[in-house]
């Protein structure tokens, strides 16, 4: 084990593992790379990886679930077993089903779901490994996911944290600070900058929510130029829309 | 983001392309307080002509059946008035899920057809038109001499049917049977009845 330091955030205003208050996690994107999926993407947030794939449209089973005016958006996120220092019970807890939820409905407000009534998008968000903030970042894929399967969209949908740490306000938590201080995950459609999603876990007081609020905004924006890269890097040498065998 | 889109320029969704004034909205576009916005991965397509503006997809395409649209299935069952299809290819295209597709016996030929089960049945793989997509069901026809059944399967044995004058013969049993079969019987299923098979175990 390594020795744990003391404080969270040090005199120089360095956090934990090196960054400063305002600075995100090193983000690595790759797309499409799941071969039975519509559409999938893999995001390397920090410590956290995680997987996304999107399934459909398709038809909705069982079938009275279908929605006659629009398509139904199912969202599972998963934590894997290994993906934690203990070892994590495979079944869905009553977490998982929650952020399953916020997931689903931070996402679907960004879907044209009306063009494919009676369908299902079904969207598969695992965590391979955690390290705080899985949430957005399991957000993140999951709309680069949606992209890469070809399904309408409004806007990419960027999701960031902020939250309060030893009394500074600081940008994209990682899993000992999530731990510590106050988090508050916000999903933003950057195009339009509104919010889909917003949480908090911890005490702040309202100035201090305002600051994070716009912290947290930042973020997103530098997500959105990161998610929006990756598509790039990914499709600007594709000639023709990609084929399925 | 404000800045002029010029054709062949890539987009991912959500960026804007211009005003409702300056262009129609086409394929992979779409308009929100009178600014139009990509909705897709892909590259502008700037018609000056016609004053469109639309984006060619790079990445997937939804497949989902259209009206209009020749699907392949496999006849999951037969009742005397009509017959479902399990739609597993949409034009060329293979799909990762199902669709049901609802034959009726009045969409079955442009001739007077007694009941369903000289068609189809259940096992035998058919092309089909997608003719209406109302009431939560497509709605298929097979009206046509390239619709049908294209690999039928002996229902005492369960050896490929092969196609001699109007009936179906089992080479295995010489059973003789009838199906509305298209007019490539038996010569496209070479080349991808495995897909169907592979598709069918998933």
């Amino acid at each position: 084990m390594t020795k744990k330091p003391l404080t969270l955030i040090n005199k120089k205003n360095i956090r934990v593992d090196g960054r400063k208050l305002d600075e995100l996690r090193p983000i690595k994107i790759e797309l499409n790379i799941i071969g039975n999926a519509n559409g999938s993407a893999y995001i390397e947030q920090g410590k956290n990886k995680i997987l996304a794939a999107v399934y459909g449209p398709k038809e909705v089973h069982p079938r009275h679930l279908a929605l006659p005016d629009r398509a139904l958006l199912r969202c599972q996120y998963h934590m894997s077993p290994f993906s934690v220092k203990e070892r994590k019970r495979p079944a869905p807890s009553r977490r998982e089903t929650e952020i399953s939820k916020v997931i689903r409905e931070c996402l679907s407000p960004s879907i044209f779901g009306e063009y494919y009534p009676r369908t299902s998008i079904d969207i598969y968000i695992e965590v391979l490994e955690a390290d705080g903030g899985t949430r957005c970042s399991g957000i993140i894929a999951a709309s680069l996911a949606l992209a890469d399967a070809g399904i309408p969209l409004r806007d990419l949908v960027a999701a960031c944290a902020a939250g309060k740490v030893e009394e500074h306000l600081v940008l994209d938590l990682n899993g000992p600070e999530d731990n510590k201080g106050t988090d508050m995950p916000i999903a933003l459609m950057p195009t339009f900058n509104a919010v889909t999603l917003l949480q908090m876990n911890g005490i702040l007081t309202t100035d201090e929510f305002e600051q994070a609020l716009n912290l947290a905004v930042k973020g997103c924006e530098q997500v959105y130029t990161l998610q929006k890269e990756a598509l790039k890097a990914r499709y600007i040498n594709v000639k023709e829309e990609v084929e399925e065998e | 983001m404000s800045e002029a889109k010029r054709s062949g320029q890539f987009v991912t969704p959500g960026e804007r392309l211009g005003v409702i004034e300056e262009f129609i909205p086409g394929y992979g576009t779409y308009v929100e307080q009178s600014f139009v916005y990509s909705n897709i991965i892909g590259r502008v397509l700037l018609d000056v002509l016609n004053k469109e503006v639309s984006v060619h997809p790079l990445a997937h395409r939804v497949n989902v059946p259209q009206v209009g649209s020749i699907v392949t299935g496999q006849v999951s069952s037969v009742s005397s008035k009509s017959a479902t299809l399990r739609i597993s290819k949409i034009g060329k295209k293979i799909l990762t899920g199902f669709f049901t597709g609802l034959l009726h016996i009045s969409a079955v030929s442009p001739r007077y057809v007694e009941t369903m089960f000289e068609v189809c049945k259940a096992g035998d793989i058919m092309r089909a038109k997608v003719i209406s997509d109302k009431n939560r069901t497509y709605q298929l026809s097979t009206s046509d001499t390239n619709l049908g059944v294209i690999s039928a399967f002996c229902s005492r044995c369960g050896y490929v049917l092969s196609s001699r004058r109007r009936q179906m013969f089992c080479p295995e049993c010489e059973k003789i049977e009838r199906r509305k079969t298209a007019s490539d019987y038996g010569r496209e299923i070479e080349g991808s009845a495995d897909q169907h098979f592979e598709g069918n175990t998933t």
